[in-house]
Order: C-alpha cells, then structure tokens, then sequence
C-alpha cells in the first residue's frame, strides 16, 4: 500500500550529468514519511520482541548459566543485591529479566516454553529477516561525461548497503537496450556494454527492470549526456539511438 | 652533401649545358617573352590574392571552430577537497591541471598575488624542503609541473585567464561557489582527501589481499589425473570465452574515442592521493612567497634558545652515539642470525621438498604436519624480504600507494603466526597437563570406533543383516578375512598403547609453535590409525569394481555381442554354444554373489568417507589459522578507507539557482553547476574472503561432482583431494619461488643505515627549531605501526 509500480524519476543539473532514479516508493511527502517511520518503528518493536522471546527460551533452557538466577529473581532477592556496574553482562542480564516479569513482559517465557526449540529458532529468524526487509526498493543510474556510468542497487534488507557499480567511460564500450524471455513475457531492459575484464554485461535497473518507453527515455537521456549531441544537436542524436535500439532489439 | 658528389653534380650540369646549349638560350627567350607579355606580374598577383584569402577567411573560421568546439564540449570538470583550509579572504586555487578545463584543485593559499604564485611554482620555491625527491611527484602525477587554477573570493574587476576558475569559498558555504568564463556547465566533484600518514588512498580496482603472480602459476599447475581433466575443461571453456570476446570486440563498432578526460581518471585517482601531502608542503612553503626571510635571531633570543633546547640536545647527543656505535653491531649481529635461521629453513625445505622421482609426490604431499612445517619455514624465509621492501617505504613519500597491499600481508602474518602460537600455547599447557586423560580418550575412541565398532558391523554383515539373505559362504569368508586383519591390528594397537601417553605429550609440547601444530599432527596420526580402514575399502573396493566388470562383459556376451578393443566399440560377435553356456552360468553366479560383496564394500567405503571428512575438518581448521584475513578484518572496523575497493559517485542537489544567479560575479551567465561527491568503496567482506569460496567451490567440485558418485557406484578408487589444490589458499600469501640465501643477505644489507637523527652538531649552533621538529618527526614515524 505504500509502494507503487516502479516508475523514473530523473535528476539533471547539468546537461553532461544526470541521474535516472527507478523506484517504488511514490515522492515523499509528509504523510508518507510519517507512515514509513511509523511502519518501520513498529518492525523495531517487533523484532525486539521475538529477541526477547528468544532470550526468554535460552533462560529456560539447562544450557543457561543463570538457570538458578532465574529462579531467585523474585523483588526481594533483587533487593539485597547490589546493583551490577552499568553496561556489564550481569546489568543488561538484570535489565532483561526486570523486563520479562513486568505485565507484557510475563507472556514470553510460557510462549516460549510452549514452543520447541527446534521451531522455535528457524521460524524466529525467518521472522527477524522478512522484518529486516526493506520497504519499496530503488535502482539508480548515474551517467557523468568524462568519467563513466555508475549503476547503484538498494540493499534487500536494512543491514545491507547500497550496492554501486562504477564504470569509467573508457571502458563502456556502448550502452543499448535488449530484450529477454522471462515467464511468458518479453522484458526489454538496458545494459552497459563493458570493454574488457569479467562481466561484459552489466544490466542497469536488474531488479525493477521498468517499461520499454521508460528504458528507451534513459537510453536516450544516458547517449546525450555520455557522448554529447544533446541541446541543439539533440534531434539528430535521438535518431541515432533510436535507429541503433531498433538495429539491437531486432537481432 | 658530400662535397664529391656535388662536385661531380655541377660537373654532370656544367657538361649538360654546353652538350645542349640551344635548350638554354630557347628558356632565355621564352622568360623574355613572358615578361613582355606581362605573364609573371599576374602570377604574382594571383599568389597574393591566395595569401589574402587565407589570412583573412581561413585562419578566423579556423579560430571560430576551435571556440566553438571548446564551448560545445565546455565541461569543467573541478576536482575540489571538500577538507582543505579556506577562509573568507582573496586567495589562490593551485593544483594540477589535466586539461584545460580539467583541474584537481591541490590548494586555496591565501594572502598571495597570482602571479607571484605562478613564478614561485615555476622556480620551484613553493616546494622547498620537501621530504623526499620532489620528480617523484611529477612522476607519478602524470603532470610536469603543478598549476594557479585561478582565485577565489575575487571581485569581478579582477579579471584573471578566461580558463581560470572563479571561486567563492569561505566558512559559510558548504560547497564552493565556481565560475569559469571559458566553460559552458562545470562538475564539482568534492573529495574528503585521504590522509597518507594513515595509508588511507583511494583506487579504481579493489585492494589484492594475496599475491597476484600466483594465479597464472595455479592454472598451469599439473595435479593429479583426475583433477587435471577438470583443469583442462576449465580452460578450454575460458579459452573459448575469450575467443568469442574478442570477435565480439572486433565486430562492435568502434564507437566513441574516449576523449583526454575519459582518460585522465586513473592520473586523477594518483592526484587525489597526493593531495594531502602537497597541500601540506606547499602551505608550509607559502610565506617564502614575496615576503623577506626572516632576519637572525639576536643573541639575547639565542641564549634563550639554548636554554630551552639543552635537555633536547643531550638526549639527542645520546642517541647519537647509541646509534653511531651500538646500532651497526646489534645489526650485524641480527642479520647473521636471519641468515643462520635461513640455512637451517633450507635445509629442512630441502628435506621436506625431496621427491624419489619427477612424479612421486613429496614428503609434504603426503604428511600434513610437513606441509605445516613447510608453510612456517616459507613464511620465515620470505619476512625479512617483506621488510625489507616496507622499509625501503620510508625512503619515499607517503602517498605512493604500492606497498600497502604489501603493508597488511605482512602484518597480517604476522599477527596470525602471533595468535596461533598464544592458542597453542594454551592447547598445548592443557594438554601436557592432561596427557594421560587425552590419551585414554583417544585409545578409547580408537578402540570403539575403529576396532568394536568394524567388528560388530562386519559380525552383522555375516549374520542375514536386516532380513536380507546373503550368500552366507561368501560372506562367512569375507567376514572372516577382514575380522582376521583387524584382530591383528588391534594387537598392534595394543602394543602401542603404552606409548600413546608420550606421542600425545609429544603434540603438546609441539604445540608451543602455534595451535595449527597439534591440529596438523591429530590429521597425521588419525590417517595413521585408520590405515586398515583404508586397506579394507580399498581391497573391497577391488573385488567390487572387478566383479561389476566382469559383469557387465557377460551381459554384454548374453547379448550377443562383444567389446571390441581395437576399435572401442560394441560389436556384434557370434558365439559357439559352450561359450554362451559357460558364460551363462558364470554370471548368474556373479549375479546373486553381487549383493554380498556390496553389502561389504559400501560399509568400508562409508566409513572412509566418515575419514575424509574428518580430515576435511582439520584441513579447514588449519586453512582458518593460518589464512584467516584477520588484520584485514580489523582494518575494515578501524579505518575502512585503508581497504578501498574502488569509489563511488553521489550527485547531491545543486544549490538553489536563484542564489546563484543572484551571486554579482555573472548574473549573465548562470552555467549549469553539478555538485558530486567521490566517495571511497570499502572492500567488500565477499572479496576478503575470496579464497575461502575459492576453496570451498574445489571442494565441492572435487567431492561432489557425479563423477565421484559414478566412482563410488561402481566402486572405483575415489582419489582424495590433492593437498596442493587444497592449499592453494595458504600458499597464495607466499611469493611462488623463495628468495635465494644470497639475495636475502643482499637485501638485508642493502637497508638504509641509520643515520644521525639530525643534522645537528652538539657542538655548534643550532638550526632553527622548525627543521628540528620535523626530522625528529620523522623519525618518530618509524615507529608508528597500524
């Protein structure tokens, strides 16, 4: 519900650099961010909670060394205890059982006991990874004249970093648009052609991979600011990328 | 000319015009002619119309279309630290210029007159007292020398070179402001500049963590026949693919010729790693610019000098003399022991590295404690070259970047050899201690697994194991044959019994030279105690592999038909009848023998495989201990810019137009302003751990391929994985051929001796505190590690 089909966006504050933005996120707005930060806040809390459950299991278990500390945690054996020295094992230790016996705190370690560990465990970090996951993703292409094309992909969960793929101009042997069988249908998509080294091929948008009209307008937009011929010799650049899209896509 | 032939020249003319005399005189006339006919005055007429068209139509549109072209291509492109100092006051931007309208900027110096600045650049001054040679720069720059840029905080009066940039810089822009009257949209590209003195720098091409020169070795490398096929088709598919690359390369078109930006990128990455440096020195050199030198100190200012620098002196006076006598003779004395060490690794490696023949495998292809010996020697013959060459560092500036791949190998053995002797430490102190508990253990574990466990299976086997009805003769005999060979070897356990206490006391003690000791010598003594297992799969493997044989060449002979050598192939072939009889009976013989012998053969093969992956265990224990990137690890959490894995670009948004059409220096000419931010990419954690995969995909391709299922279905040998495939991994951090005795002792010799600390002489004058303070620095920095 807060994600859309992928659609482009672009970014051009000069004619020799531009980026093309494909994304499922609509244009933030205030309404939006507030609902993200608020969908995202309640992941936290979940995730927080499944911890707990999972540390609530491990007190259970015999493997846990505070076995018996679980037993005397009652007040007043808390009471006559001095207070562990802050940021310490035994601290944080305190901390989690003060919270297991407060009122929401006491339904976990009967969920946990009721549970095997055997499911337990996968099912709980099948639970943190689909929380971990992003919200809408976001694929970009940054074309600079001069030095090259930098393809970036948005992680697949929090934790992951933006993944970015510099190619310098001297290698990009030519940039076209090709099509491919996915399912039964036909998808055309946009690919670097890399002069030299491993990978020959590096597909721009690999995830979202959006319409043709869309990928025909970056073709387009990435030849102009890539090889020049945008502004005034702008008409007779577009035909040659159009002729060359046709010339590839039919071979 | 030779003064011959032209003699012999104007001999041949002199003769030509006397033999053809009438030629010469009809030329005469025909000049005079023209001259009456008023022919060479419109010759000349003509030339000088030709010369005035050219100067007045031709060279202007030529200087049009060279305008034009600059300002249709006009992209300025500004690298700018995002970090140097600047400050509100009018300065000048110097750097390196790549092309015209490409610039890195090095530094804004302030206070200076431009021209003043661009003497001094060409005289050299602003790079006094540089640290080391100043060509290097130049040299690995790319540029021959360094250049004004142009200026900042200016007033629109001035008017600098139509290429200089324009900048507004100051504390209360994020972003420098630029113009340039010559360019038609410009590229700021910021940079926070990496510091060399913490080997920070900045590369296209991710950081190699092993040594390079081995991959070509690896793939030439004969392994054994098995693996050497697969080799073979690895190649042939890479060659294959190369081939077709390169028909595609000639088949695209030619496309775009990249232009001088396109390729000045790499000249620029070296730029930005020299920018901390320079914009070091040349601030420190910038008031030598138009200002006098300082007058010399009065006598009053120099006893109190001398005063505050007596206790620096003595302290240096010491070391001094520490340095002048004690130093060469700790030398000496340490290099004879390197070298000592070495012959005694060469000897051992000699030992270690001996083949019967060509083929035969050596001793440390065979043992893994000698390979773990191997790799310690090895390690041991190439440091003292690895320091060397990191020390040669020192002699040279410290933004060149080559050695500090070099840098983290060496460290990073180092510390790995440092941590496997502390666990070895405290495996070994545990199991000398516990030398007799670990050795009942191990002769329990021996006895149960190896010698009870073998004997109940095959007693089983015997019996009609799991309702399955067996040819009770045969395996009556087989049972009998193997629990004959285990009853003696358990006789020979037995008599080595006593003797385990002292080989495990033994591995404890080994395990003072690194915890991958003990691990190596467990591998060894369990393939060692499990060599009947072995003789048993292989021996039922045989019976095996010849039954399913002969098996097939009858069925085969059922058919009617026969294999025929010669050609490799089936042939049809009559048969007599006895022959077929014979042949009948012999394979339903076989047949209903078969399912005995496998019943026997998959149980050895099982428990020789439960082995393998045993010492797949150890293998991978050892590879961890002795490969593991720990100090790449912890360089990564530390200062990830000191692994860079190449660099990334971020377009941020540009300032709003409306201030910069605002701004008074060009209300005219709003040009098209990107702002960029080159970021560094830290290396990936899938790139340091390359090896790893690299290793486990042999593994896999070796041990879980449908080739070693086919081995083990029809029961042939299934070669264990050879050692050196294996590790290729820990091998891949040691040069592919050792440095000779000789050229170590060269190479030790060859270091810099150390020199006075300073060029101060305790007992003459002082030199000005500033160079003082820097050479002590710089001495200081020898010690500065990590």
């Amino acid at each position: 519900m807060l994600t859309t089909a992928p659609y482009l966006r672009t970014r051009r504050p000069s004619p020799t650099t531009a980026e093309f933005i494909v994304s499922t996120l609509p244009p933030m707005t205030i309404p939006l961010r507030l609902a993200l930060g608020a969908v995202y806040l309640l992941r936290l809390v979940a995730a927080l909670g499944i911890l707990l459950l999972l540390f609530s299991a491990w007190a259970q278990s015999p493997y846990s060394s505070s076995n018996a500390s679980l037993s005397s945690t009652s007040p007043d054996a808390l009471d006559d205890d001095s207070p562990p020295p802050l940021l310490s094992l035994a601290f944080i230790q305190q901390l989690l059982f003060l919270i297991l016996s407060t009122r929401p705190g006491s339904l976990f370690p009967p969920l946990a006991s009721a549970l095997p560990p055997w499911l337990l465990v996968p099912a709980s970090a099948f639970a943190l990874y689909s929380l971990s996951l992003r919200i809408g993703s976001e694929e970009r292409l940054l074309v600079l004249r001069g030095l090259g094309v930098q393809t970036s992909t948005g992680g697949r969960t929090v934790f992951h970093p933006l993944q970015t793929r510099f190619i310098p101009t001297e290698r990009v042997a030519d940039v076209l648009v090709n099509e491919a069988f996915r399912g039964f249908g036909v998808r055309h998509y946009l690919v670097v052609v890399v002069r030299g080294g491993e990978d020959r091929l590096v597909v721009v948008f690999p995830e979202l991979l959006p319409r043709l009209d869309d990928v025909a307008r970056v073709l387009e937009g990435a030849r102009a600011c890539l090889y020049g011929g945008g502004g005034g010799g702008g008409g007779g650049g577009e035909e040659k990328g159009g002729g060359r899209f046709e010339r590839r896509s039919i071979a | 000319m030779h003064p011959f032939s032209i003699l012999t020249l104007a001999i041949f003319v002199a003769g030509y015009i006397t033999a053809r005399w009438d030629l010469v005189t009809r030329l005469y006339e025909l000049i005079v002619f023209a001259w009456d006919k008023g022919v060479i005055v419109r010759a000349a007429q003509g030339f000088a119309l030709l010369t005035l068209t050219f100067t007045l139509v031709l060279i202007p549109v030529q200087h049009i279309a060279r305008v034009e072209a600059d300002l249709h291509d006009g992209l300025m492109r500004v690298f700018w630290p995002i970090d140097i100092t600047t400050s509100d006051v009018p300065g000048v931007v110097v750097g390196w210029r790549n092309s015209s309208l490409d610039v890195v900027v090095i530094a804004v110096l302030d206070h200076v007159d431009p021209r003043s600045v661009e003497n001094a650049l060409k005289t050299g001054i602003l790079l006094r007292s540089a640290p080391h040679a100043v060509p290097r720069i130049f040299e690995i720059c790319g540029q021959s020398s360094i250049h004004v840029l142009g200026v900042t905080n200016r007033n629109s009066e001035f008017e600098p070179d139509p290429s200089w940039v324009r900048a507004t810089v100051g504390a209360s822009y994020k972003v420098p402001k630029i113009t340039c009257p010559k360019a038609s949209s410009i590229q700021i590209n910021l940079f926070q500049r990496p510091n060399p003195l913490r080997m920070q720098y900045i590369s296209l091409n991710p950081i190699a963590l092993s040594l390079a020169d081995k991959e070509n070795n690896a793939s030439y490398r004969v392994f054994d026949s098995s693996d050497a096929e697969d080799e073979k088709q690895e190649r042939k598919n890479k060659q294959k693919n190369r081939l077709l690359v390169d028909k595609e390369d000639q088949h695209s078109g030619v496309g775009h010729t990249p232009s001088q930006k396109d390729k000045a990128l790499a000249r620029v990455v070296n730029q930005i790693n020299w920018t901390w440096e320079l914009e070091h020195l040349l601030q420190k050199n910038v008031p030598l610019i138009g200002a006098r030198p300082k007058r010399t100190l009065s006598v009053s200012e120099r006893v109190v000098e001398h005063a505050v620098n007596m206790r620096d002196y003595l302290i240096l006076w010491v070391c001094d003399v520490v340095i002048l006598y004690a130093f060469p003779i700790i030398r000496s004395v340490f290099i004879l022991i390197l070298i000592g060490h070495r012959f005694a690794a060469e000897a051992f490696l000699q030992i270690l590295e001996w083949r019967a023949r060509p083929n035969s495998p050596a001793l440390k292809d065979v043992s893994a404690t000698a390979q773990q010996v191997e790799i310690r020697l090895q390690q041991f013959c190439y440091w003292p070259m690895q320091y060397v060459k990191l020390r040669l560092r020192k002699n040279d500036w410290d933004s060149v970047t080559d050695s500090h791949p070099d840098y983290i190998r060496f460290y990073n053995s180092l510390w790995l050899v440092a941590n496997d002797v502390i666990i070895g430490i405290a495996l070994g102190s545990y199991i000398i201690d516990n030398a007799d508990w670990v050795a009942d253990t191990i002769s329990m574990l021996l006895g149960r697994y190896t010698i009870n466990a073998l004997q109940s299976s095959i007693s089983w086997l015997m019996g009609w194991p799991a309702g399955l009805k067996l040819n009770s003769e045969l395996a009556l005999f087989l049972g009998d044959l193997f629990l004959w060979v285990i009853d003696y070897w358990s006789s020979c356990i037995g008599t080595l019994q006593p003797l385990l206490p002292h080989i495990v006391w033994f591995i404890g003690f080994s395990s003072f030279a690194g915890a991958s000791m003990p691990i190596a010598l467990f591998s060894d003594l369990l393939s060692v105690l499990t060599i009947h297992i072995y003789s048993f799969y292989l021996a039922s493997a045989r019976i095996y592999h010849w039954q399913l044989t002969i098996l097939l060449s009858l069925f085969q002979l059922f058919q009617g038909k026969k294999y025929n050598v010669l050609r490799n192939r089936v042939d049809a072939c009559d048969y007599d009848l006895d022959q077929l009889l014979v042949g009948t009976i012999l394979f339903t013989l076989l047949f209903f023998l078969l399912p005995t012998v496998v019943v026997f053969y998959l149980n050895f093969a099982l428990a020789r495989m439960v082995i393998i992956s045993l010492k797949a265990i150890f293998d991978t224990l050892l590879s961890c201990l002795n490969h593991f990137p720990l100090f790449a690890l912890m360089l990564r959490a530390k200062d990830p810019r000191r692994l860079p894995g190449g660099i990334r670009f971020e377009l941020r948004d540009t300032p709003d137009r409306l201030s910069i059409n605002s701004t008074p220096p060009s209300p005219s000419f709003p040009q098209p302003t990107s702002v960029i931010y080159l970021k560094p990419v830290p290396l990936t954690f899938t790139a340091m751990f390359h090896q790893y995969f690299q290793m486990g995909n042999r593994i896999r391709k070796h041990y879980l391929s449908p080739r070693v299922l086919f081995c083990l279905v029809t029961g042939r040998f299934v070669p264990p994985i050879h050692r050196k495939a294996l590790y290729s991994l820990q091998y891949s951090m040691l040069p592919a051929r050792r440095a000779g005795i000789m050229e170590m002792w060269n190479a030790l010799n060859s270091l810099p001796t150390k020199k006075r600390p300073v060029n101060v002489y305790p007992y003459g004058f002082p030199q000005p505190n500033g160079s003082l303070n820097g050479r002590r620095h710089t001495n200081g920095r020898a010690v500065r590690g990590m």
